[in-house]
């Protein structure tokens, strides 16, 4: 091989790595693992990795819902406020349940219904904004952001909602390797979203409409009322997200999203996918989440003050976008 | 041509925005197998035309008529679904998709069974079929599996009219077809639209090229200012007569 072969060949092959973000995250995470282990070797540890998963679990949920808002070419700014208000108002009927001496799991099912609906009844308002009013979506869920936030502390004065079943805290206590069962039920939703982005019609129509929204409609889809299940679902995991912290926590915390929107739009970006939408892989999103939660883990045990983290996660911003760029550049 | 053969036709169509008046007591006919050129300068009437002809938007006043049975599209997907395919000017083609997903878009195939039910894409049988659907129309495309966004404008134009000449039942608008190729790139469109007339579909293409329109027309309805000015067949008129009707000089 002569050396032109050589520099090609070499450029070929950084250019097929820099294609791949997935590859380049994982290495990424491994190298954070890696260091974390070498400056102290407590962080290798099922109960480290396992507080990890924790911390990911409601967060890959909102970032899961919006890597399909994104990708459709929107973006949604309320879920965190929603992970803050679904929490309060479940966690108000499970203390109703609970003084009215229900079954503890009756409880859990109604105030997880009621999460999930109030996910609903945000992203249904979300929906209307942006497909009925024509509101952008920055500025329609820039509203419900607030308007949730607002309630959150209304409905509670600002503190925690308790007096629900005893047993919820005990429930994301990890019982397989590093996962509880919520952690598991929420990896396996993660895997039934990412088959239907990459592998279903939901999916192909999401990049679609995000590629180009006209062409979609040329094509005689239906973009209003997709992007209203896109902001639905995105409500619904925003929703199961404020369930989660309540398992968690015990009780429904007013402030538990808060800067939840900006972490899952951090998990989004860090994880490749572009903010004009119509590309990137409900992967990065998931390896681009677990980094995210490694960073903030990783800090606190080789002792760093936790506000490092987040000059880490905007240099991580930094490297992903400039990546993205790149990379566009070199596919033309 | 006689009447029975009529396959397309819009009658006494008005369309306003607001104050505006974009169409005045347009009507025109599009006969099975006839390549009818829609030419007219720019603010013509053209594009709002080709939308009202699309189902894209609705007219104000007026009928459209398919196969002799008067038809109220509420969207593209209406006109779509009685084989009326439009190839819009630049923008028919989402680009982060692949040459095969957006030759099916909007009419995926599904693996069957349950799997099917919910959605799931046959990937394999559209890269196929997208291929073979093509190179029936005499489009050759690299790889179907490929990114718009990676194709030359050529090819990406090939791909659209491809995609809508395939799909077409009945007509097919091309809205500036040609626009941006190559000599060699605009004679190969033009091969397809013969071929499509040959399949016996109406064929509407709105350009700004005259000798291309010229070239592969039979009847030329020319537009302006909102209305028709001129509808006769191709030999009448000469590039001269022409560029005289659309511009206002020739009366």
């Amino acid at each position: 091989m002569s050396k032109g072969e050589l520099m090609d060949s070499v450029k070929t092959r950084v250019k097929g790595i820099l294609g791949n973000q997935q590859v380049l995250l994982f290495v990424v995470l491994i190298l954070m693992v890696a260091f974390f282990t070498w400056r102290n070797p407590i962080f290798f540890s099922n109960a480290v990795f396992g507080n990890i998963l924790s911390d990911w679990a409601p967060i890959i949920l909102i970032a899961v819902g919006e890597s399909f808002v994104i990708i459709s070419g929107g973006i949604d700014l309320s879920v965190g406020s929603t992970v803050g208000i679904a929490g309060v108002v479940a966690a108000f009927e499970m203390e109703h349940l609970t003084t009215s001496h229900h079954s503890q799991n009756f409880t859990l099912i109604v105030g997880l219904l009621i999460a999930v609906g109030t996910g609903i009844i945000v992203g249904a308002i979300n929906a209307f904004l942006i497909t009925k009013t024509h509101v952008v979506p920055f500025i329609a869920t820039l509203v419900t952001m607030g308007a949730g936030a607002g309630l959150s502390i209304v409905f509670t004065g600002g503190g925690p909602v308790g007096g629900g079943p005893e047993n919820a805290i005990s429930m994301t206590v990890p019982t397989i390797g590093p996962l509880s069962k919520p952690g598991i039920i929420i990896v396996i939703l993660v895997l039934i979203a990412w088959a239907f982005l990459s592998k279903a019609r939901f999916g192909r129509y999401t990049y679609a409409i995000g590629s180009n929204s006209f062409a979609a409609r040329a094509a005689g889809i239906n973009v209003n009322r997709h992007l209203a299940k896109i902001y639905i679902l995105s409500g619904i995991l925003a929703g199961l997200a404020g369930y989660y912290y309540y398992l968690r926590l015990g009780v429904g915390a007013p402030t538990s999203g808060q800067g939840g929107e900006l972490q899952a739009i951090a998990a989004v970006v860090i994880g490749g996918i572009a903010l004009t939408g119509g590309t990137g892989k409900l992967s990065g999103t998931i390896l681009g989440a677990l980094i995210l939660t490694t960073v903030t883990s990783g800090l606190i045990i080789i002792n760093v003050a936790a506000n490092w983290k987040q000059v880490v996660v905007a240099i991580l911003i930094a490297a992903a976008v400039l990546l993205q760029q790149l990379r566009s550049r070199a596919r033309k | 041509m006689n009447t029975t053969s009529v396959l397309y036709e819009v009658s006494h169509v008005s369309k306003n925005y607001g104050s505006v008046v974009a169409l005045t007591d347009v009507s025109f006919k599009i006969h099975a197998g006839e390549v009818v050129g829609l030419v007219g300068d720019n603010g013509a009437g053209k594009s709002t035309l080709v939308k009202v002809l699309s189902g894209a938007h609705q007219p104000s006043e007026g009928t459209i008529t398919l196969e002799g049975v008067e038809r109220h599209w509420d969207s593209p997907h209406d006109a779509l679904e009685a084989g009326v395919e439009t190839l819009y000017q630049d923008s028919g083609l989402a680009p982060d998709l692949s040459v095969s997903a957006n030759v099916f878009l909007g009419r995926e195939k599904y693996v069957k069974g349950v799997l099917g039910k919910l959605g799931f894409l046959s990937q394999k049988e559209m890269d196929i079929e997208a291929h073979e659907n093509l190179e029936k129309v005499g489009i050759a495309v690299p790889q179907s599996g490929r990114s718009v966004s990676q194709l030359s404008g050529g090819q990406r134009q090939a791909v659209a009219i491809g995609r809508a000449v395939s799909w077409a039942s009945k007509v097919i608008i091309l809205d500036e077809p040609t626009n941006h190729l190559g000599a060699r790139q605009a004679g190969e469109v033009l091969q397809v639209i013969r071929a499509a007339k040959a399949r016996g579909l109406g064929v509407v293409f709105i350009s700004h090229t005259l000798p291309h329109v010229l070239e592969v027309t039979d009847r030329i309805v020319v537009l302006r200012l909102g209305k028709i000015v001129a509808d006769a067949p191709t030999n009448s008129f000469d590039s001269q007569s022409l560029l005289g009707t659309i511009t206002g000089l020739i009366e």
